[in-house]
Parts: C-alpha cells; sequence; structure tokens
C-alpha cells in the first residue's frame, strides 16, 4: 500500500475518532443539563424550601405569642435555625433579584442597631407590616429575632421575654416570611422568572452564552468561599472582636459556615435537600477527572476543618485558634482551587 | 520531478506557511486600540455580577491588604452610636453603608412604586455660595438632605417624587415619552426658606475611579473649549473645587458636577455626609450647629486608616471589558456614535499619567468615554443650583464604561443623574443644551441606525 494511502486512511481514523467523541459527549446539550439543574433543583428549590421554612417559624412564633411557654420558645428557635439553614446555603449563589433587589441586607444585616431596637421596643408603635417594612435593616431579618429568641445569653426564658417583644417578634417574623415569599416568586416561573435567565443561558437576556452563567455561578461560589474564610471568620479572629460574630445569641455561627460551603457543594455535586441533579461536576468531570478531584477534596477538608472547632465561634476564635486558621486555610485553598482550576476549565469550554 | 522543482516547490510552500501564520498572528492580536480594553491593563473580562468589583492587578501584596480592608469597610453596616461594632450612624443620614446605594459598586435608582429614597439623595442650598465659592447650603439643613434619623430625631424632611409623562417622536413617527420628575419636601423639621434650591442625585458606580483620577489635569484640561472657539457648538469647561486638605482649588473630577478633587474627598463628604460617619478630612458631624445635632463629641467615628483604606479600595477597582466590541451593529453603532457627535464630550480614549509611586494605574490607554469637563445640558436636566463653576444647566459628562452592564449588575436601567431616564434612549433624548443637535441628529435616524447606536452603548 502506498504511504499516501496508509496516510489517509489514518488521518479519516483519527478525524472520525474525535467526531465519535463529540457525540457521545455533546458538551453543549450537558452544559444546558447542568445549568438548567442548578437554576431549577438546587437554587429555586432552595428558596422555595426557605420560604416554606420561614413560613414555619411564623407559625411557631404565632403560636408562642398566644402560648409563650419555654416548650414554644425552644419550637421557634428550631424553626429559626431551620430556616437560617437554608438561607446560608443560598448565600453561595448571591446573585440576581436577592441582591439587585436589595432583599440580602432586609434579611440578614448586621450588626443589630441594640440602641433604636429599645427605642422601637419602648414606643407605642403598632407593628404592622407597614411599620416593620419602613424599618431600618438593622431592626428587621434574621439577627433581631434570633437576638429576641435567644437573648444575650442565649438561653432566655420564655418568662423573661415581654409581651411587646412577643409583639415585634411577631411582626419581625412575618416580615421575613414576605420577604422569602418575594425572592422565591422572583425566582418563580409564575413570577418574575429568574429562573428562566439561568436554565435558558445561552438565549436568555442576562446571560446570552451559557459561558456567562457558569461564570456567574462559580464566582459566586467563589465570593462565599472568601467571605467565609476572610470575613466572617477571618475579620473576628484576626481582630480577636467577637462583635463581629454574626448568630452569636443562637451560638450558630459554625453551623452557618458549614452550609454556606455546603451551598458551595450543592452546586459543585448538584445535591442539595435530597435533590440529586446535575451540577459543576459534571461538566468538569468532561474535561479533567484530577480537577474534579481536588476540588471534592477540597470541599470534604474545608467542612472538615470547621467540624474540628468545636466551641462556639466567639469562644473558639480566644481557645481553638489553631483549628480556627487551619478552617480559613483549607477554605481558601478550595477557593483557590475554584479560581485557579475551576474558572479557567470553564472559560476554556462552556459555550 | 527534478531537484531543483522539488526545492522551488518547497519554497511556495514554506512561504505560504510563514505568510499564512503571519495573517493568523494579524487577527487574533488585540490592539488595545480596539477598546475590548475599556482600563487598559485594569481590564477585567466579567460581564457578570462581580462585573464592577476586581482589584487592579499588580497590586502588591500590602496594596492588596489595603484594598481587601477598604472592600469589607464598603460593606459595613452603621449603627446608632454608643455601640461595639460600625457605631455612628447619624443622628441624620441617607443610607446606612457605602454598598446600601453603590450596590455591586454601580449605580443608584429613583425610588419605584412609592418606596422611600435609598440609593438617591437630594443636594440643596439657598442662592449665593459658600466662603469657598460651593453651594450656600441651607441654615438648619445644610446642603444635603438627610431624609432619615436615629431614634430621638427627626428626618429634615421627606422626599415625594411624582412625574409627569412628556411625548414626543423621532422623525420617522415613531412615538416615545420620557418622565418629568418634580420633587416636593414635605414634613420638614424646621420651616424651609422659600427660594430654597435642591439637586437629585443617584448613587454613580464606584469602579475605575482610580483611573480618571490618574488622567493628568493638563489632559483634562486641554479638552477644554469654554468660549467655543472652534465654533462646534460645544464647550467644555473644568470645575475648580475646594480641596479641604490641601486647602485650595483644584480640577474637580468626581460627582455628577464634577464637585470633588479626589476620590478621599468624595468618599470622606459620603461617609459625613450620606451616614453621619464623621472621618479626618470631615470631622465634624453635619448636624452641627443644629438642633438635631447628637453631642456626643465621639468624633472621629472611623479612623483615619480605614478612610484611606475605603478610598483606596475605590481607586483600586478595575473596569470591565467591552462584549461584542467587533460586532459590526456595534462597530455601525460606534461610526454613528462619533458622527453625531456624541464622542465630542463622551471623549473615547485617555492616557493615565505615568506615576512610578502608583503603577498599577500609570500609563494606562483607557476607554471611559467621558472628558471630566462640565456642559451646559439645556432646561430639561437644569438643576438651576450651582455647584463651584457649574452653573445650574451644567452637568459633568458621565463615564459611559460598564454602562451596557447596569441591568445584569444592578437590576435596573434608570440613567442620568436623577434616575429619570428608563433606558440609553430616553437618556439621550433627555439631552438638551450643547447636546441638542446631536439628540436631534439622533432622533433623525432610522430605527436600525438607533438600534445600533444602542447595541453600541450596550457593549460599553
Amino acid at each position: 500500500m502506498k504511504p499516501f494511502v496508509i496516510y489517509s486512511i489514518v488521518c479519516f481514523g483519527l478525524f472520525q475518532s474525535c467526531k465519535d467523541e463529540n457525540q457521545t459527549i455533546e458538551p453543549n446539550n450537558i452544559q444546558s443539563e447542568i445549568l438548567s439543574d442548578i437554576g431549577t433543583h438546587i437554587c429555586y428549590a432552595n428558596y422555595e424550601a426557605l420560604k416554606n421554612a420561614s413560613e414555619n417559624m411564623h407559625t411557631a412564633i404565632q403560636n408562642f405569642n398566644t402560648n409563650p411557654t419555654d416548650a414554644n420558645l425552644d419550637l421557634c428557635r428550631l424553626e429559626w435555625k431551620n430556616a437560617r439553614k437554608f438561607w446560608e446555603n443560598s448565600e453561595a449563589w448571591l446573585f440576581g433579584p436577592v441582591a439587585t433587589d436589595g432583599i440580602d441586607p432586609r434579611i440578614d444585616t448586621w450588626p443589630v442597631d441594640f440602641i433604636r431596637l429599645d427605642s422601637v421596643l419602648s414606643s407605642g408603635s403598632v407593628f404592622n407590616q407597614t411599620y416593620v417594612h419602613n424599618l431600618e435593616e438593622s431592626l428587621k431579618g434574621f439577627h433581631p429575632i434570633e437576638y429576641l429568641l435567644f437573648g444575650l445569653s442565649g438561653q432566655v426564658s420564655a418568662a423573661s421575654i415581654t409581651v411587646r417583644q412577643r409583639e415585634y417578634l411577631l411582626a419581625l417574623s412575618e416580615n421575613l416570611r414576605d420577604l422569602t415569599a418575594d425572592l422565591h416568586h422572583s425566582w418563580s416561573p409564575q413570577g418574575d422568572n429568574y429562573v428562566f435567565e439561568i436554565t435558558q443561558a445561552g438565549s436568555s437576556t442576562l446571560f446570552p452564552s451559557k459561558l456567562s452563567a457558569f461564570l456567574e455561578i462559580t464566582n459566586a461560589m467563589i465570593g462565599i468561599c472568601d467571605e467565609v474564610a476572610n470575613g466572617k471568620i477571618g475579620e473576628v479572629f484576626v481582630n480577636l472582636d467577637t462583635m463581629g460574630e454574626e448568630s452569636p445569641f443562637a451560638k450558630n455561627s459554625m453551623v452557618d459556615f458549614k452550609n454556606n460551603i455546603r451551598g458551595v457543594e450543592a452546586i459543585y455535586l448538584g445535591r442539595l435537600n435530597g435533590n440529586e441533579t446535575k451540577g459543576v461536576e459534571d461538566f468538569v468531570r468532561m474535561y479533567n477527572l484530577s480537577l474534579d478531584g481536588k476540588i471534592k477534596q477540597k470541599i470534604s477538608l474545608s467542612l472538615a476543618a470547621l467540624d474540628q472547632i468545636t466551641l462556639p465561634f466567639g469562644r473558639a476564635i480566644f481557645e481553638q485558634p489553631i483549628q480556627v486558621q487551619l478552617a480559613i486555610d483549607a477554605i481558601n485553598q478550595l477557593k483557590i482551587e475554584l479560581e485557579e482550576g475551576l474558572l479557567p476549565l470553564i472559560q476554556m469550554h462552556a459555550k | 520531478m527534478s531537484l531543483k522543482s522539488k526545492f522551488s516547490v518547497s519554497l511556495v510552500l514554506f512561504a505560504i506557511l510563514i505568510l499564512a501564520s503571519c495573517r493568523k498572528y494579524q487577527e487574533t492580536y488585540q490592539d488595545p486600540d480596539e477598546e475590548w480594553f475599556s482600563g487598559g491593563s485594569q481590564t477585567f473580562f466579567d460581564g457578570n455580577t462581580t462585573g464592577f468589583d476586581h482589584a487592579f492587578t499588580g497590586l502588591d501584596a500590602r496594596q492588596m491588604q489595603n484594598h481587601e480592608v477598604g472592600d469589607k469597610a464598603f460593606d459595613a453596616v452603621f449603627v446608632t452610636a454608643p455601640a461595639p461594632l460600625n457605631s455612628g450612624l447619624g443622628p441624620l443620614y441617607n443610607n446606612v453603608s457605602c454598598v446600601s446605594c453603590h450596590v455591586n459598586d454601580g449605580r443608584g435608582k429613583p425610588p419605584i412604586n412609592g418606596e422611600p429614597l435609598s440609593s438617591m439623595l437630594i443636594r440643596v442650598s439657598i442662592p449665593g455660595a459658600n466662603v469657598h465659592g460651593g453651594p450656600n447650603g441651607i441654615p438648619n439643613f445644610g446642603g444635603q438632605l438627610q431624609q432619615r434619623a436615629i431614634a430621638g430625631k427627626m428626618p429634615e424632611a421627606d422626599v415625594q417624587i411624582t412625574y409627569t409623562m412628556l411625548t414626543g417622536a423621532f422623525d420617522d413617527g415613531t412615538p416615545y415619552s420620557l418622565r418629568q420628575p418634580t420633587y416636593t419636601l414635605s414634613n420638614s423639621y424646621k420651616q424651609l426658606p422659600s427660594d430654597y434650591l435642591i439637586s437629585p442625585r443617584v448613587a454613580p458606580p464606584v469602579f475605575g475611579l482610580g483611573l480618571l483620577e490618574a488622567i493628568s489635569e493638563y489632559d483634562v484640561v486641554k479638552n477644554a473649549d469654554e468660549n467655543d472657539a472652534n465654533g462646534d457648538g460645544i464647550s467644555g469647561k473644568p470645575n475648580r473645587v475646594w480641596d479641604v486638605l490641601t486647602a485650595s482649588y483644584r480640577l474637580g473630577r468626581f460627582g455628577w458636577k464634577a464637585g470633588q478633587p479626589s476620590i478621599l474627598q468624595q468618599s470622606a463628604g459620603a461617609y459625613n455626609e450620606d451616614m453621619g460617619i464623621t472621618n479626618f478630612v470631615f470631622p465634624v458631624e453635619s448636624s452641627f450647629g443644629q438642633s438635631q445635632h447628637d453631642g456626643l463629641n465621639d468624633e472621629t467615628e472611623i479612623s483615619d486608616s480605614l478612610m484611606h483604606a475605603v478610598a483606596f479600595y475605590m481607586q483600586t477597582l478595575g473596569v470591565p471589558a467591552r462584549r461584542n466590541a467587533k460586532d459590526p451593529i456595534v462597530l455601525e453603532g460606534k461610526r454613528i456614535f462619533n458622527q453625531i457627535q456624541c464622542a465630542s464630550c463622551h471623549i473615547a480614549k485617555h492616557v493615565t499619567a505615568t506615576d512610578m509611586a502608583f503603577t498599577a494605574r500609570s500609563n494606562q490607554k483607557i476607554f471611559p468615554y467621558t472628558d471630566l469637563l462640565l456642559h451646559d445640558m439645556g432646561p430639561g436636566l437644569a438643576d438651576q443650583r450651582s455647584e463651584f463653576q457649574a452653573d445650574g444647566y451644567e452637568w459633568k459628562t458621565p463615564a459611559l464604561w460598564g454602562i451596557g452592564l447596569t441591568q445584569k449588575i444592578n437590576g435596573h436601567a434608570y440613567f442620568l443623574h436623577d434616575g429619570r431616564a428608563r433606558n440609553l434612549t430616553e437618556a439621550i433624548l433627555w439631552h438638551g443644551g450643547e447636546a441638542e443637535n446631536s439628540k436631534n441628529q439622533f432622533k433623525k435616524l432610522s430605527a436600525a441606525e438607533r438600534e445600533a447606536v444602542l447595541k453600541f452603548l450596550d457593549s460599553l
């Protein structure tokens, strides 16, 4: 056989194998599926869970308001922690209406303005929804509710919560319920349908390409890792200033941090609250199995490092400084892997 | 084939290969003049929510730490004093943090559907000028209306905005409508004088400011043509404003009327007036001398280093890269933009001054689309309130870089100093005065040509 013929056959074979591989992977379709699953089954589904959990908390606070027993107070605290979990998960995708419509600061502003809170409680104002709606952000949302439910000590008794405080609690929980319902509505296909922007990326207004949607999602993952490592934990630890700690009354800060990282994990694996769908993992595994392993390892190491902090965060910064530093380092390592591994991979392969 | 022939064929193939590789090189090389790199080497290819929030490249470790400290401070929510964290809000204020107005480091908006003012404020004064030639604040109110107050104090006044719809049509008959705002102050804590003046302002974007600050004064002033010597109908006037720290007059660059000479003074003024947070540049509460003053004598309420860090944060925010800059329709839009003389004020290219002490912004070819000069924008936009050299008709040409990302990053498309324009078309149609001719030429364009201009603006 002439060399030219052999060469032609080899080339044909090579091109054919490339074509076959493309047909098998169909990256464009898989990218659409991943975005659709993340938008619908992770982000939107979690907002729905947050809305329902906030509704449950409001119901519990209604019960507590009419029957202020310690048992009912405990139930309120449980529901607060449950709603808080979904909120902290969602901070791994802090883009869209939650940011642009100013919902985030109304739900989760820290610190609480205690002087003003005292003033509100001692006023004769009627705590209706118009009143709460017009209040400063530092007087509503998760943290004033937390303060009233748990008290400075974290263990306030039902009997020590005044009627006026209970009335305010009720108005605040109703406001939080409405805000989370607004957030859910902003993503809902029956509402403002932001979920469409993600699921139909490539032909949607805000994301004219799938690449831009993947970048939005990845940058949000990087952003929350930075916020947890260098803001929520790092700033308080470096300054040894417990006043910067979020959720200090419920002693829930460590749980908050883990739920932030679990939000990152949910986007990456496509798994949250029992939902099993496609995630960013499915994108990465098409091109770089080694990177996939590294990201998963660093998510696990971050969660494991946080688990090593066994004291409430406000004490851990003094009594477990090594564990705190190791947690900061582990989450920063995850952030670097997302920045230097995932981001370039997405820029190279997303359509 | 003879050896000679083989050699000739090889030579030809080699030449074709070289030429082809050269051609490929030319196709992929990005000339900075093609404007993809709006912020020179401080350009970031991020058209998403974080597009305005990238720290300069080339910062050393100390500078990067300073940027990050400033970033955190930019987000800090202030509360009523005394408090263990972020103490000192008010007693009078417009908002509680920098980021509350500059969401995602971007643009504010007017209130919608009866909401209270949030990322917008009202400057006030009475006719005349203060000792430095700036606006003459209203006794008992000062130069800015604070519509919020801590417990026990009263907001200075409430603000209501109503809109009157104006209608018009492009030359091809396509109708349009514009919103003419009317501002009403009510429930003032003290009687306002009858001759008070107001100037509403939405929060402008804060990215890229360090690059604008780095353009030499010479390069800004060289574009001025105060008396329209070249007869093109466009003047361009530098504002000369009071620099508090050097106690001298300098070129104004920041704010809607270029009323501030530096990012430090702009941000220190915002801390003081917008949040009631005293600092080393403005150490006296905005309410001092008024019955609303808190009398706590807790000045200054943020440290000097934190104030510097916040200013440095804004000085070192990069600029998003352009999108679709080579799209044929975008290029056609750019051609029309230049043809109808938009670029006479919205000057595309500048080169920052050489600065060996701050190399990250030194000698950068940038494309902000502004001349940083004042222009008469006509009676429709006039606030009738002077600010140093800027008269009641004049506004600074705002930078246009990043404007196409407003919807995505800030969730709205309200433009101009008071957010009256609901999209870029309306913003163009509000142009008057020196820009009247450009606006009229825009109105004469076909629908496709107008769309091309908008597509060009969206690509910035």
